[in-house]
This record gives structure tokens, C-alpha cells and sequence, in this order.
């Protein structure tokens, strides 16, 4: 057992471990006064419960995020790339953000932000695109063809109702990757649209219909087609319709059109957005390029949690942040840091209990130059699926047992 | 007749040889042809055919014209600063940078630096546009598809992205490497691209200093261009990152810093000595994974996704006895009875830019049209050339197809069937980044700089201050320079100084080449359509549906009758047959 710094709360919090019981209730009575039909015809409780994944690609650098701005051995370790305490927002006596980052302050202060310190696992890679796969099928040092949130979703509906997991990237990510599910995957939506005349409507209509196929490949592509052809108008209408007078920031990197999504009742449980391109990969000068990072981030998430308590969503809606793994807690030569291990995880939304979770690991006893993870990541995905979204037996989700933590109001 | 062929790598008999599988050796050695093609092969010896395919430096290429440089480039240029922020400071401190001086006095000194700097940014940006489209058109017109199909493959491979790079001209380099070594030696091949000057930009290799190893080459070195995960420690990385100390770029040539190069005993992967870069590549072109790594990955992208330990260690063993010659062990595969059985033929997804270029070829261009633009075609189903999205390259098969891409397909071939040239706009005019568009709009009405800057940043606006959003230009307010003028400014003269793009839709005749091939019914014609566009069959009921709608169409059965005008309804039929999930398939 790593050896870190034991946060005040965290004892406490763990005697008052969530359970399912009761939570049915706790988000009654928020139907009503929806900002549309579609809403209002959504029913409440467990089963209208929506779970938003946000990744953060090329590994965050955790401790420039949630800074330990009383701890010297972290100004020691970072004499260039460390942030000052007068240039940090101050979210209590031991952490603060960057200064870019308003919005998780205030989301923070708000009580609706669960920090999850010293996330990581066990032999940890550091690859990107191994730790990625890694947390993306939630099978570390192992492996799987479907992701974790591809078997949460066959968990929780084991019959693929359609549209149950929404992936706005224009690759689909493995972590969403279902048996019985195919994921409804669109980046543009207004490019997520069939062009045809009239003429050739009744044609393209009969070809999209049932066919026997000859192979897996041919099986794989029919069942796409099916779920293109029952799924492009209401994308690309809901996309269409949406109107909200909040701000999603300068990189607008999916919540607005999950935000579209949800409002326009869509049957969607899980939605998986990306902050792309292995952006957070911050090795050389990273300072400014993190610092921007870090505010399109922040306000990104905070407006989508802004809008769904405007459309009166917010009971049913929580965001999960996370990144493939940390960085070396030492600066590198470049003015910027290269991979490593843990980092903290967010929980965010109305019905989160804010605080800090896990605990934050040591900066001095470092296992060659990196931190020891103190929480493993299948614990907060636990969280997520047993006790935010219900998922009655979670050890097929994420191949053993792991107890989820108290992040959600009782 | 067929049972047993998977996995026998022993060559198939002359009377094995049909249309059929002539089709399937050029869909996956190259990127799929008109009929004409396929029987021109299928009138050749199983050897012969191969052979055409492999040994293409034989076959003249003087129709592939090099690519035309806009001359946007000027040493001034190199090197070039990291990031804006460096370029501006370096001229606070120095006066100048990238060959242009700070203003003596008066507001926003830096202005011309930061100017600079995008216009190079932007400029290299577009260009990289022009490379892809320059590529695209070899790998239609090329005679040698071989060739190009493997450059496509090691680029995937040794993925470089010039969106890091920020020098078309490197990445262009870096093609020709690609396309010069295609179906050589490995070893050579791994060797050259460890000394490419993208690649070393693109790994960081300029931050790899005798003190402070980088060890991002060796990573990627190991687990994605040769070994594969599990063959090799941390530790192996971090020795061999030290062997690779001081390998660095000079412009565009391979420069070793002796300086900082770490002469000192490293062991790698077992061996111990003060080994150089060569030295840890020869290392690991040693191991059995590594020839089973690019074995397996080379059988992936051209013959099937499943491949058993077992047989991929059969394929490793025929590389490495070949000592990494590719062009011996892809005859043998593309002779084997494994590559034309039935668990291989037809089950292969095509990526896009290969939908793209058999669909050119299919279709016998002979070159790739302007309109619809080929990089903005390929980018929408999810592959830009030149940038791919991370160092492991584009992941193959079913990753292409999600319900939005598979729309995208049926679109693509719609915009070449029937290009909207109402709609099209030049993609390479369109404001890099979009917000151009509103702030030159104000500045040409006479606007400041602050209040054009204001008004896009939406700093007007309370959430977004309240936010603490567009952080970068609030710190810019003392404005040495604005960020928002530049990049306009940068935009500006790229546009101006990179060639334009010819916009020429697709000049074909369906109506020629469905008669040619002697239809005389609509039945006929949907099938000639078919047998063009498709490498597998396709269902009856989409069949029968494309008859239905062709005689509706054309009011007749009879196509002679219905010769005079049977042009679009002939297009918008093929339209529907490559809306088809068959349609994705090689």
C-alpha cells in the first residue's frame, strides 16, 4: 500500500458508503417544466439516469490541475513549470486550479465536483495508446474486445435497445465497443446524413433493409447500416433544433451536441466524448499550451452541467473526466513533463457529493520518479456503473470486484 | 475445392486461377480496377500476375509527375520557434526571428514577428493539403499500385503527422522514403526513417540530450514499429533512448550532435556495450517479435484482420529468413492458397482513402478530380493523409465504419456521380481557424484591431468573462501584438502564395461504359454496374431494387431505346449500388 497524504474527509466519507437503496427517490419531482416535449415525456429515475465520459487523450498533467500548492516538495520538483500560489484559484487549504479553470471552482465550491486523487493501476504503461486501451476496455496488463462501457451497456440492456450508447468522435472509441450494442457514433451531425433525391429515397429505403449476410464482415456492416438508417434524422435534428444561451467555450469538443442530445429525449444512457488528438501530451513548453488545455476543459464541462440544470436535467446527469495516466512529477529539461502514473479523476454533476476522494500520493516517496497510484481506476468506474447508473452485478462490467467510493449524494 | 487453403502459404496451380481471384489480387496489391483490368490479369499466369504487381520498378512511372513546390519556403524559416509565444519572445529579446525584425517604436512591435509566424503555420498547412493530393493522384494513375499501396501501409506505420511536424516539405520527404523503399528491406526501410528528419521532429529526437534522455522514439521505436508490447522492459526503453542521443535533424538531413551523445555502456534487450542508434535498431531487427510484428501487420492490412499465433509466427520466420526482403515474402503470400480462400476474399473493409482511389480507378479517371476535394472527402470518413491522429497510426478494418462514416461512403460516391456544383466551395479558402471569417469581416469595415478581437472572443459577453475564457488574449491586452490580427494575416498571404487546386469534376461516361460492355437491358446494366463497383455479390432484393429503379427511371427495359438520355438515371443507379454496406468491402 502506497504511503500518501491521508485527506481529512475521506475516513468519514467512507463509513457513509452509497447504496442503491433510496436514490430512486432523491430525483423524483424534476420532470416537471421541461423546456420541451421530448423531456417532458422522459421518465425519471434510475432508468433515465445519463452517465457523460469525458477523455482527456495524451495523459493530463494532474498536478498542474488540482495543484498541492502548500506542498514544497512539489515547487521543488517543478522550480520552472510549478504554479505559484498567487496565480491559482484556491479551492480550500491543500489544492487549487488553474486560473484558467472557473468553472471547476465554481463546481467545486458548488459541492458538485468529486475529486478522485491518485488514480491509476497496478504495472502501470506507460504508452499512451496502451494505458488508453487499458482504461478504455477496463482491463489493465490484460485484454478485451469490448470496452468497459460497451459491457456496462450490455449489462444494463442486454437486448441493444437502440441508441443506448452515443460516441461523439469521428472514430469510434474502444471503450464503447458493445456485444449487443452498436454504438451511435457522429461527430458533425450535420454531415451525419444520407444525401439522396426524392427518386432514389424508396430505393435506398428498401436496400437498407434486412439482408442475410455471408460473412462476419457482411453481418458487421448490415448492422451498422440498420443503425445509420434509424438513427440520422433525429441526430441531425436534435443537433439542428438545439437552442441554449450558454457558453460551451472556445473548443466545443462534443457536450453541446450531448447536451442537444439529451434534450431532445433521446433513449441515451451512456455518451462518450474526447478532448482528441492527444492534445494533453505536454512534453516540451507546456505551460501555456496546459494552461489553455485546462480552461476550454473546464468551461466546456461546466456549461454542460450550466445547460442540463437549465433544461432541468441536471438530477439526472453526471460527468466522468479521467485521462490515460499522469505525468513524471519532476519538470524534463524542455519546460515540459513526460509520462507517468496516477492522476485524479472527476465526478461532476448535481447529484455528485463534492470533495476530494482517494488519497493524494506521496510527491516525495516516488517509485522511479513517479507517484503510487492510491485508488484504482475500476473503482471509480464502479462508482459510476453500480451506483450512479444501477448496474446491479458489476463484476462481469469490470472483471472483479471493486467497491465504488461515496461520490453520490444518498 | 477450397477446404484446407487457410493458412497454406503453398502457391496455387495456374488452373486455380480465375476472374475472380484476379479481381482479389488487385484489390488488395493495389486498389481495385475497371473489368478491363481484371481480365488483363486473369489472362496471365498466377506468377505473372503476381509478378506484375511486385516487381513494379520495372514498369515505367515517367507519367507521375513530382510535386510542384508553391516556393513558400526561405531558410529565414529554420529553425523554427516551438510556439507563438517563443516566436515573440525570442524577437522581444533579439529584435527579430524567422528572418523578420520587431519595429523599432510604436504599438504592437511584434506584429510582423507573430505574422510570421502563422503565415508559415498555415502556409505549410496548406501545402501538406497539396502533398495529399499530389499523393492520392499517383496512387490513381500509377501503374506500379503496389508501390503506393505499401507507402500508404508505412505510413501508417511510421505515422508522423505534420500537424506536430509544421514542415510539409519533411513530410513530403518522408513519402518519397516511404515509396522509394516500398517493397524493399525492412532493415533498410527502419534505418532510413530513424535518421528522417519528420520523424525526428516528430518524436521529440531535438529534446533527446545526453543528460535528459527523451524517450519517446525509443518507446514507440519498440512497441509500435517493431517489437510489439510485451517483448522488451522499461528499462530497455530508457537504454535505448540513450543510444539515441544526439540523433537530430538539421533542416532536412540527419545530424548527429557528438556532444550530446551518450557514449557510455547501455544494455538493451540483453546486449551491453556503448551502443549507438544502429547498433539498438540491429538489436532489435534480431528478435523473432520484430519480424513477427511487421509479418503480421503486413498480412493484416493486406490479407485478413484474424491471424492465429501459430501462423503469424509461421509468417514472422519466412521475413526473418529473408532476411526483411518485403517483395519475396509478399510473392509468396499473394501466391499462397491462404490469400485466395474464401475467409480472405472479399472480407476486407476498405479505409478510406483507399474506397476513395479504387473508386477513381474503378471508374478509370486516371486521375483524381478536384471536385469533390480529396483531402476534405477523405477526412470526413475519417483519414486525413499526412495527419494521422496519433504515432499508431490509424487503426484498420471495422474501426473505419460507424453509422456516420457509412453514410459518409454513400455520400462520397454521390459527390463524384454527381458532383453539387452549385454548393462546392474550395475547401483550401475556407478560414483557417473559422472565426477568420467574422474578424476580417470587421476589420475590412474599419474596426480596430481591440474591438474586432473583443467581438470574437464574445468577450463582450459576461459567461465568457465570467469564465475566465480566451485566457490567451487577456493576457495579450498590452498588446505587443494581437493574436487574432496575425492569424488573419498569416492566412492571408498563405493563400495568396500557395497554388491553387485545380477544381475539375470527374470526366466519365457511365452511359459508354455500361454499353461498351455490351448491356442491352436494365438488368444488364445494373449487373455491369455491379460487376464494376463491387468485389463481392450483391444481395438479389438490392438488386431487383436497382432494376426496379432504373426502369423507372428510364420508362423502358430497353436500353437502346432510352440511349439518348440514359446518363443520370445510370448514375444515380450506381449511386444506390455504392450506398451498399457490400460497397465497403474488398
Amino acid at each position: 500500500m502506497a504511503k500518501g497524504i491521508l485527506l481529512g474527509e475521506i475516513g468519514r466519507r467512507d463509513v457513509l458508503r452509497a447504496g442503491l437503496i433510496g436514490l430512486g427517490g432523491g430525483i423524483t419531482g424534476f420532470g416537471a417544466g421541461p423546456v420541451n416535449e421530448a423531456a417532458a415525456s422522459t421518465p425519471t429515475g434510475l432508468g433515465s439516469r445519463v452517465l457523460v465520459v469525458v477523455e482527456l487523450s495524451g495523459a493530463n498533467d494532474g498536478l498542474n490541475t488540482i495543484v498541492p500548492y502548500t506542498n514544497d516538495a512539489y515547487y521543488r520538483a517543478r522550480p520552472k513549470l510549478g504554479l505559484r500560489p498567487e496565480k491559482l484559484r484556491r479551492l480550500d487549504d491543500q489544492f487549487a486550479v488553474q486560473s484558467g479553470m472557473a468553472g471547476f471552482e465554481r463546481l467545486f465550491k458548488d459541492g458538485q465536483l468529486a475529486i478522485v486523487h491518485g488514480v491509476g493501476y497496478d504495472n502501470p504503461s506507460f504508452s499512451h495508446f496502451t494505458s488508453m486501451a487499458y482504461w478504455q476496455t477496463g482491463a489493465p496488463n490484460s485484454g478485451d474486445p469490448y470496452g468497459w462501457l460497451g459491457r456496462l451497456a450490455d449489462a444494463l440492456d442486454p437486448s441493444g435497445g437502440d441508441n443506448f450508447i452515443v460516441d461523439v468522435e469521428s472514430r469510434q472509441s474502444l471503450a464503447v465497443r458493445a456485444r449487443a450494442h452498436v454504438p451511435l457514433t457522429f461527430f458533425q451531425p450535420e454531415h451525419f446524413k444520407r444525401d439522396a433525391t426524392y427518386e432514389e429515397k424508396a430505393a435506398l429505403d428498401q436496400i437498407a433493409g434486412p439482408r442475410t449476410a455471408r460473412n462476419d464482415a457482411e453481418t458487421f456492416l448490415f448492422d451498422v447500416a440498420a443503425s445509420a438508417q434509424r438513427a440520422e434524422m433525429h441526430v441531425r435534428e436534435a443537433c439542428a433544433a438545439y437552442r441554449t444561451p450558454v457558453d460551451y467555450g472556445l473548443i466545443r469538443f462534443g457536450l453541446e451536441r450531448v447536451a442537444a442530445l439529451i434534450a431532445a429525449g433521446f433513449p441515451t444512457r451512456i455518451y462518450y466524448v474526447s478532448y482528441p488528438h492527444n492534445a494533453f501530451d505536454t512534453h516540451v513548453n507546456q505551460a501555456d499550451n496546459h494552461a489553455r488545455l485546462l480552461t476550454y476543459t473546464s468551461d466546456h464541462i461546466a456549461a454542460f452541467l450550466a445547460d442540463m440544470a437549465r433544461i432541468r436535467r441536471g438530477p439526472d446527469v453526471s460527468v466522468l473526466v479521467f485521462s490515460e495516466f499522469g505525468r513524471r512529477v519532476a519538470e524534463n529539461a524542455n519546460l515540459g513533463t513526460d509520462h507517468g502514473t496516477a492522476g485524479p479523476c472527476f465526478i461532476a454533476g448535481q447529484p455528485v457529493r463534492g470533495g476530494h476522494y482517494g488519497a493524494m500520493p506521496s510527491l516525495t516517496d516516488l517509485d522511479d520518479g513517479n507517484m503510487r497510484f492510491t485508488t484504482d481506476f475500476r473503482r471509480v468506474y464502479a462508482t459510476m456503473a453500480a451506483t450512479w447508473m444501477g448496474c446491479q452485478d458489476t463484476t462481469p462490467v469490470l472483471k472483479g470486484d471493486w467497491p465504488p467510493l461515496p461520490a453520490f449524494q444518498g | 475445392m477450397t477446404d484446407g487453403w487457410e493458412q497454406d502459404l503453398s502457391s496455387i496451380s495456374p488452373t486455380d486461377w480465375t476472374p475472380e481471384r484476379a479481381r482479389h489480387l488487385l484489390d488488395r496489391a493495389g486498389f481495385g480496377g475497371p473489368p478491363e483490368e481484371v481480365a488483363r490479369l486473369a489472362a496471365m499466369t498466377p506468377e505473372a500476375a503476381v509478378a506484375w504487381f511486385i516487381d513494379f520498378k520495372a514498369i515505367d512511372d515517367s507519367n507521375l509527375p513530382p510535386f510542384e513546390h508553391s516556393g513558400i519556403y526561405d531558410p529565414s524559416l529554420t529553425p523554427f520557434p516551438p510556439t507563438r509565444p517563443a516566436a515573440t519572445r525570442l524577437a522581444a529579446e533579439t529584435g527579430s526571428a524567422m528572418g523578420v525584425d520587431a519595429k523599432p517604436a510604436g504599438p504592437r512591435r511584434l506584429q510582423p514577428v507573430a505574422d510570421r509566424f502563422f503565415f508559415w503555420l498555415r502556409a505549410s498547412m496548406l501545402e501538406t493539403r497539396r502533398v495529399g493530393n499530389w499523393w492520392a493522384d499517383r496512387m490513381v494513375a500509377t501503374n506500379r499500385p503496389l508501390e503506393e499501396k505499401l507507402a500508404l501501409f508505412w505510413h501508417g506505420h511510421f505515422a508522423c503527422s505534420e500537424e506536430k511536424v509544421r514542415d510539409y516539405r519533411k513530410m513530403l520527404a518522408q513519402i518519397l522514403l516511404f515509396q522509394q523503399h516500398a517493397a524493399g528491406n525492412f532493415r533498410t526501410l527502419l534505418s532510413a526513417v530513424a535518421r528522417d528528419p519528420a520523424m525526428l521532429v516528430y518524436l521529440d529526437a531535438g529534446q533527446n540530450l545526453k543528460d535528459h534522455p527523451n524517450e519517446n522514439f525509443g518507446r514507440e521505436l519498440m512497441e509500435l514499429f517493431t517489437m510489439g508490447v510485451g517483448h522488451y522492459t522499461e528499462q530497455d526503453i530508457r537504454e535505448a533512448a540513450r543510444a539515441f542521443t544526439g540523433w537530430s535533424d538539421k533542416d532536412l538531413t540527419f545530424h548527429i550532435d557528438d556532444v550530446q551523445h551518450d557514449s557510455g555502456d547501455k544494455t538493451v534487450l540483453g546486449h551491453t556495450g556503448p551502443l549507438d542508434g544502429q547498433e539498438v535498431l540491429d538489436i532489435i531487427l534480431a528478435q523473432p517479435a520484430t519480424a513477427n510484428f511487421i509479418a503480421g501487420k503486413l498480412y493484416r492490412f493486406l490479407v485478413r484482420d484474424d491471424l492465429s499465433p501459430e501462423f503469424q509466427d509461421r509468417l514472422g520466420n519466412l521475413l526473418r529468413s529473408g532476411k526483411y526482403e518485403i517483395a519475396p515474402f509478399l510473392r509468396t503470400l499473394f501466391l499462397s492458397r491462404d490469400f485466395y480462400n474464401p475467409a480472405s476474399v472479399g472480407t476486407h473493409i476498405k479505409g478510406p482513402v483507399e474506397l476513395i482511389v479504387s473508386t477513381y480507378r474503378r471508374l478509370g479517371l486516371g486521375t483524381t478530380p478536384g471536385m469533390p476535394d480529396f483531402n476534405s472527402a477523405s477526412t470526413e470518413l475519417g483519414q486525413t493523409l499526412l495527419n494521422p491522429p496519433t504515432v499508431a497510426g490509424w487503426s484498420q478494418g471495422r474501426a473505419w465504419i460507424t453509422p456516420g462514416s457509412l453514410l459518409a461512403r454513400g455520400n462520397f460516391a454521390r459527390a463524384v456521380l454527381l458532383p453539387d456544383v452549385i454548393a462546392f466551395a474550395d475547401p483550401n479558402l475556407d478560414p483557417y481557424p473559422s472565426q477568420l471569417r467574422t474578424f476580417s469581416a470587421h476589420i475590412r469595415a474599419g474596426e480596430d484591431i481591440t474591438t474586432a478581437s473583443r467581438i470574437v472572443d464574445g468577450a463582450d459577453g459576461t459567461e465568457a468573462q465570467r469564465s475566465g475564457m480566451a485566457i490567451a488574449n487577456l493576457l495579450s491586452a498590452h498588446e505587443e501584438f494581437n493574436t487574432h490580427y496575425a492569424s488573419l494575416k498569416g492566412w492571408e498571404e498563405a493563400v495568396r502564395r500557395v497554388r491553387p487546386t485545380l477544381r475539375a469534376a470527374a470526366q466519365f461516361s457511365l452511359t459508354t461504359l455500361v454499353l461498351k460492355g455490351g448491356a442491352r437491358s436494365t438488368t444488364q446494366a445494373v449487373d455491369s454496374l455491379i460487376a464494376r463497383f463491387l468485389s463481392v455479390p450483391l444481395d438479389s432484393e438490392t438488386r431487383d431494387a436497382a432494376v426496379t429503379f432504373l426502369e423507372a427511371e428510364l420508362g423502358t427495359a430497353d436500353l437502346d431505346r432510352a440511349k439518348t438520355y440514359l446518363e443520370e438515371p445510370l448514375r444515380l443507379t450506381a449511386h444506390l449500388i455504392m450506398s451498399t454496406p457490400q460497397y465497403q468491402l474488398a
